[in-house]
């Protein structure tokens, strides 16, 4: 059973210095505790930079004696996350996790890891050999990525139409399936691509 | 095609390892020797038996020694064991070179003695950084390392890593924190809510002895007999446990040696592939399209003749004339009649009549000590009968001293085949030594194996022979081959072992083998474990144990035996109490059994 009176304190403590941190964790929709959102600003200085990254939470019963269940809802290019299913490869995360860690710190590590990546542990093999290999085309992909899927709120409607019409899609069909998904580019994207 | 002339014994006068100058001397010498004492061992075996009832006990000396050399409490003891693998002369080692401060965090012991200032009042409250609630200072627990939490978050902490199996080295909350937690505090924690699960974490700890200790394994025995083998410094050796089964300690297969481990596993696994025989059949045979029976091609030319007279061509198997070039049978046009493939033929042709070679001649060894039992009880008969005659002639110990020598002789004998296949193949050591050092290596062994065969053949004969039924004279004659040929295959299968472990593996460059040593007497048999009621006062335990209270365990004297039939070895073996039986683990079941205590 997940201890939710302490998920209840980290929500309010978490949000509570969002102003500095830039880290916020909400409910995902249900009514219980179990599944939150949690969101990470990209760190300066990175390819990742301005783009908000979303991540997708799922306690275990456990929880705080079982980590986490993190994953990216945000495509992004990094060696250790893979770039399909967004799953995550950090230690706290699995055996090194301690239950005086919290969401928030974990979520710190998460941003940490988007700052430095360690391509000699890869989650996702295709981006760690780019990075090892041609790290200009590397950070060129990551930003590119930053950009398309971690920058739709800062986006008006039209620039969304505008950006995928220039991806080679009818404007007509851009304009329904954005409709569809509430205005969502990212889904709007995935939507259009498996069509 | 059983070429069987080790059996035939007797004629090869030349071949024997028979200083007839010794003979007449040695005689009276031998008598003794070869008297009853012969088979007990005299030193201590190097092996122990762990019964569940001694487990504890074993694990105990092992805790007591390292409590009092490094003066550390108990579960301190217990987490430097499991981090060295219960090896106390390694980790006596590693405090000598690194220091006692950085060999205890290396293992996660953290004996920092923390001076509270003030020890918080009873009724104060702390925040647990745990469950981020106040709670009362009497329920906050404080571990080795300083951290405090609260005890409703430390016992589901425990819960959660005992149910994920890692009971040995449960470590502290505090992030970042390498301390083990103090086993004493988690068994106490745990049992106030899961007494199962605290006495499923107390096996783990117990079990961890066996699991985690390089010198002690389960016996193999199915079904398991209940019982672990400590040894005392060779991990390799051939044991046998209380239940009467003897293995190799290395590879936990039957005894083996003089193989290698690796070649016994190579050789095992060949022979499951009978099939190599069966192929060799249907590869190497064909049937005769006139009269069916299976033929064989011999020689290069695809066009076979059955007994029957029909030829026939081996690629499509069909019946043609006799009239034929190398390329072409007359008459005959299935276009397969060509060369290829012939020389793999060849080739596996040569490899599988060379394993049959060495294969017979183990598989003839080992039938024959196979028929142990029933040799043993013809033997008895005749002594029997000898008893029952009124005559001089009183001690028969010779007979069943022979008898066991046998066995033992046949024994390394039947695995000195295998060893053979391997040591001068091509498989393991082709880049070891040349074709030609091979040879030469070969033939010397191969020298004194046959010695040693001829005089295990002819020992087996003189044991057959019904002396029961001869003169006194006759028997003193018998008596006297029996005693001599003992002596001499003794000696010669421990040359045999010296060749193979200095000349032969001894030599390798780049491999390692290494064999079990040569036990004249057979295969030790482990001793039982002791230990005194005194022993296990102030134990935690104790619920688990508390068969282990009694009087001093008899201590099952120490025998060998080169023979498997030894029941009344068995019955020294310390009897169960019926009443008790539940307080305590039984190690064949699973931790879910095991009802909790109340
Ligand atoms: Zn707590
Ligand atoms: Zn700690
Ligand atoms: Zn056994
Ligand atoms: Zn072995
Ligand atoms: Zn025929
Ligand atoms: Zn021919
Ligand atoms: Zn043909």
């Amino acid at each position: 059973m997940v201890d939710f009176a302490r998920v209840q304190k980290e929500l309010q403590e978490c949000n509570r210095d969002f102003e500095v941190s830039g880290i916020r964790v909400v409910p995902n929709g249900e009514a219980n505790l179990a599944h939150l959102l949690g969101t990470i600003p990209g760190p300066l200085g990175t390819p990742y930079e301005g783009g908000t990254f979303k991540i997708d939470i799922t306690l275990p019963d456990g929880y705080p004696f079982e980590p986490p269940k993190m994953r990216f809802a945000t495509k992004v290019w990094h060696p250790n996350i893979s770039s399909q299913s967004g799953a995550i490869c950090l230690d706290i995360l699995k055996d090194q996790w301690s239950p005086a860690l919290t969401l928030k710190t974990a979520l710190l590590s998460v941003q940490a890891l988007l700052s430095a990546p360690e391509p000699d542990d890869p989650q996702d093999a295709v981006v760690a050999q780019q990075y090892l290999r041609d790290y200009q085309t590397f950070v060129g992909t990551a930003r590119y990525w930053t950009e398309a899927f971690a920058m739709i709120s800062s986006l008006g409607v039209e620039e969304k139409v505008q950006k995928l019409v220039e991806m080679g899609f009818p404007e007509a069909l851009v304009r329904s399936t954005l409709e569809s998904v509430g205005g969502d580019e990212n889904l709007a994207l995935e939507k259009l691509c498996s069509t | 095609m059983e070429d069987d002339y080790y059996l035939s014994g007797g004629s090869e006068e030349e071949d024997d390892y028979y200083p007839s100058d010794r003979e007449a001397e040695s005689l009276d010498g031998l008598e003794n020797e070869e008297s009853d004492a012969q088979w007990a061992t005299s030193k201590a075996p190097s092996s122990k038996v762990i019964t569940k009832e001694s487990l504890l006990a074993a694990q105990r000396e092992d805790l007591r020694r390292v409590m009092e050399l490094l003066s550390v409490r108990e579960h301190h003891a217990r987490t430097l064991l499991i981090h060295y693998r219960w090896d106390v002369e390694k980790l006596i080692a590693v405090y000598v070179e690194k220091g006692k401060s950085c060999m205890f965090s290396e293992a996660g012991v953290s004996v920092i003695e923390l001076v509270d200032l003030d020890p918080p009042e009873s009724s104060s409250t702390l925040m647990c950084n745990i469950c981020m609630d106040d709670v009362l200072a009497k329920d906050v627990t404080k571990m080795d390392c300083g951290h405090c939490f609260c005890n409703n978050c430390w016992t589901e902490h425990f819960v959660v890593k005992i149910n994920e199996g890692q009971s040995k080295r449960i470590r502290c909350m505090a992030h970042k924190c390498n301390a083990i937690c103090d086993e004493g505090i988690i068994r106490k924690l745990v049992s106030v809510r899961h007494p199962d699960l605290a006495e499923k974490f107390d096996r783990f700890l117990l079990e961890s002895y066996i699991e985690d200790n390089k010198m002690v394994k389960w016996c193999p025995s199915i079904p398991h007999c209940g019982n672990a083998i400590r040894v005392e410094n060779d991990e390799f050796c051939e044991v046998e446990c209380s239940c009467g089964l003897q293995f190799c300690f290395s590879c936990l297969s039957e005894a083996h040696s003089p193989c290698s481990c690796l070649m016994w596993e190579l050789w095992t696994k060949k022979c499951r592939d009978e099939s190599e025989t069966v192929n060799w059949i249907t590869v190497h045979t064909k049937p005769c399209p006139k009269c069916h029976k299976p033929v064989e091609k011999n020689g290069g030319c695809n066009l076979v003749s059955c007994i029957c007279g029909q030829a026939f061509c081996w690629l499509c198997g069909g019946a043609t004339g006799r009239d034929h070039t190398w390329s072409h049978i007359a008459n005959h046009s299935c276009g397969r009649y060509k060369e290829d493939g012939e020389k793999k033929a060849e080739r596996a042709k040569r490899d599988l009549y060379r394993y049959m070679h060495y294969h017979n001649r183990y598989k003839a060894h080992t039938d024959s000590f196979k028929q142990e039992s029933r040799l043993r009880e013809t033997i008895k008969e005749k002594v029997s009968h000898l008893e029952a005659r009124d005559s001089k002639l009183r001690d028969f110990s010779w007979i069943t001293n022979g008898l066991c020598r046998l066995f033992r002789s046949r024994r390394a004998l039947s695995y000195s085949y295998p060893f053979a296949f391997y040591m001068f193949g091509e498989d393991l050591f082709k880049d070891e030594m040349t074709k030609k050092e091979s040879e030469i290596k070969q033939h010397l062994f191969e020298d004194q194996q046959q010695q040693l065969e001829s005089n295990v053949e002819k020992l087996s004969k003189f044991l057959e022979e019904p002396f029961d039924e001869y003169s006194e004279e006759q028997i003193m004659q018998i008596r006297m081959q029996v005693i001599n040929l003992s002596v001499i295959t003794d000696s010669l299968c421990k040359k045999m072992y010296e060749c193979i472990e200095n000349d032969l593996l001894g030599s390798l460059q780049y491999t390692i083998h290494i064999i079990a040593p040569y036990q004249s007497k057979g295969i030790a048999k482990a001793e039982e474990l002791t230990w005194s009621a005194q022993a296990n006062s102030n134990n935690k335990c104790q619920k688990i144990s508390n068969q282990a209270t009694g009087d001093l365990i008899e201590i099952g004297k120490a025998s060998a035996s080169g023979t498997s039939d030894e029941s009344t070895q068995l019955s020294r073996k310390r009897p169960r109490k019926g009443s008790s039986a539940g307080s305590m683990f039984d190690l064949n079941l699973p931790a879910e059994v095991h009802q909790p205590n109340t």
